[in-house]
């Protein structure tokens, strides 16, 4: 695992007692945690967890009920602006509008992020290398197969070079040596100081590329700790199961 | 150019795009323009044919009278099918394939989504009244035209096309399916045009619900007349439609 960058420790991204409630009920409970620059956090949980919730709160798209979330140290509930060149995020499922192409969807998403002209063209190209997308730039989003989609909502989230990177499920729908490239891409944004929250139900993802791993159990924060911390793959796993099979009446794990 | 204007054009473009290269806008367009054009030649020869008789009359009704305003006429019939089915994914749409959430995250405030998606809308809109008015003034140079009233004709299809777009707009907010966006707004314009029919059945011709009604604004303006009460009305229910329209889409950054 790489060691985190103690040169680029500042704090990106500050959660406060965050909560949300849908249709009545608690989805995310007053959770905090923080994460720095170059860290790169695996979100675990199981379905209806709150996992998507809580990134969907931290990209802006969906405001907390309370709580408070900030970001390189600015309060993003008052500046929700903030996100526009600060903030990458790729949903669950990488969200395309089928008549657009590659390119098409590339110079969108620069130019809402406030990237315009030779800038924009150099982001975007260098974006495509990156991900392997040069030979699709004219086609449709809507005839790419599911890896290609979500290699572009990939390129979407990092076009703007963004500081916080949330992933959710980024490894959805990739083939082997896909996943593998973007374990690295991940590596390599967390190198160049970009934070990372990454939400999977892939232990495996977790071990592989993560700092740190919090686990989130009906909607409360059951465990943050650094993965070193857990000896191996097997000992993350057991914690899993362990909160996974908690009953919600029981108090929550203390926070490493 | 300030960061609001930059980031609604942004939405403007890629609305813009999106119209240009999907099917339905063509359709409408290419249906719409034959409809009124053989319409136009239908008067056209009527026009001519009664040319003769006309000539004895000092007063008596022009090619503007008895062509262009009439076409315009028709294309304000036409307007109330097609503004709805070009309005109802503009935001209805949005939120099927989950792009919503995703330009809520970039930072974007709900009304620059808003109004750059309107814009986007109203531009196909003025360029469909353009092409339509063409067909009249490629007779400039062979007949007399009445340019005080054309202009004020051409004014008074603009404010309704605008307004039937703003309520389309928020039409689209309001609904989870740009099915249901398009027949809310095809009711709620028919209902705006003829609230009054019952006053005026009735033998009332003042009054609110009178001024409540499109028809009593638009009428005025096909016969060339222009006042600004009649301005005001579009300008009002304009203004108030995208207000509603934005109020939605902030409350889904509220409510997910």
């Amino acid at each position: 695992m790489t060691p985190i960058n103690s040169a680029a420790s500042a704090i990106a991204l500050q959660l406060n007692d965050l909560s949300r409630h849908r249709a009545g009920r608690p989805v995310v409970q007053n959770l905090s945690l923080e994460l720095h620059r170059g860290q790169v956090l695996g979100l675990l949980g199981v379905n209806g967890a709150g996992k998507s919730t809580t990134l969907s709160m931290i990209a802006g798209a969906l405001r907390p009920d309370s709580g408070g979330i900030r970001l390189n140290g600015e309060d993003f509930l008052e500046y929700p602006e903030l996100a526009r060149r600060q903030i990458g995020w790729l949903p669950e499922r990488a969200p395309l509008w089928p008549e657009l192409t590659v390119n098409e969807h590339l110079d969108a998403h620069g130019r809402l992020r406030g990237l315009k002209g030779a800038t924009l063209r150099q982001a975007r190209e260098a974006i495509l290398d990156r991900l392997d997308l040069q030979l699709l730039t004219r086609r449709l989003a809507g005839v790419l197969s599911q890896g290609q989609r979500q290699r572009l909502g990939l390129a979407c989230a990092l076009l703007h070079s963004p500081c916080l990177l949330v992933l959710d499920e980024p490894a959805n729908a990739l083939d082997p040596l896909q996943v593998a490239a973007v374990r690295t891409l991940i590596r390599e944004q967390a190198a160049a100081g970009t934070a990372v929250i990454l939400s999977t139900h892939l232990l495996t993802e977790v071990t592989a590329v993560c700092d740190r791993v919090a686990i989130l159990h009906e909607g409360t924060l059951r465990h943050d700790g650094r993965v070193a911390d857990d000896d191996d793959h097997a000992a993350l796993e057991r914690r899993f199961f362990e909160i996974a099979m908690m009953n919600s009446q029981q108090p929550p794990a203390s926070a490493a | 150019m300030s960061a609001a204007l930059t980031t609604t054009w942004a939405v403007t473009r890629l609305e813009w795009r999106r119209l240009l290269v999907r099917p339905l806008a063509w359709v409408l367009a290419a249906l719409t323009l034959a409809w009124l054009a053989w319409n136009f030649t239908l008067m056209l020869g009527n026009f001519l044919a009664g040319q003769i008789q006309r000539a004895a009359l000092p007063d008596g009704p022009g090619f503007t009278d008895l062509v262009a305003v009439p076409l315009l006429g028709q294309l304000a019939q036409l307007a109330f099918l097609v503004v709805p089915l070009l309005t109802m994914s503009a935001l209805a749409g949005a939120r099927r394939n989950g792009t919503m959430p995703l330009g809520l995250a970039t930072g974007v405030p709900a009304a620059q989504i808003v109004l750059g998606k309107y814009l986007a809308v109203l531009g196909w809109l003025l360029l469909w009244l353009a092409l339509i008015l063409a067909m009249p003034l490629t007779l400039s140079h062979a007949t007399h035209f009445d340019w005080g009233k054309l202009a004020a004709a051409s004014l008074g299809l603009a404010l309704m096309l605008a307004t039937l777009a703003a309520l389309g707009v928020a039409c689209s907010a309001f609904a989870s399916h740009p099915a249901i966006a398009a027949a809310a707004a095809l009711i709620i314009a028919l209902g705006l045009w003829s609230v009054n029919l019952g006053a005026q059945m009735a033998g009332v011709n003042g009054g609110a619900i009178n001024w409540l009604a499109m028809s009593t604004h638009e009428q005025p303006l096909l016969r060339g007349l222009v006042s600004t009460t009649d301005l005001t009305w579009f300008a009002l229910v304009i203004t108030f439609a995208l207000i509603l329209a934005t109020r939605r889409l902030a409350a889904d950054r509220e409510r997910g």
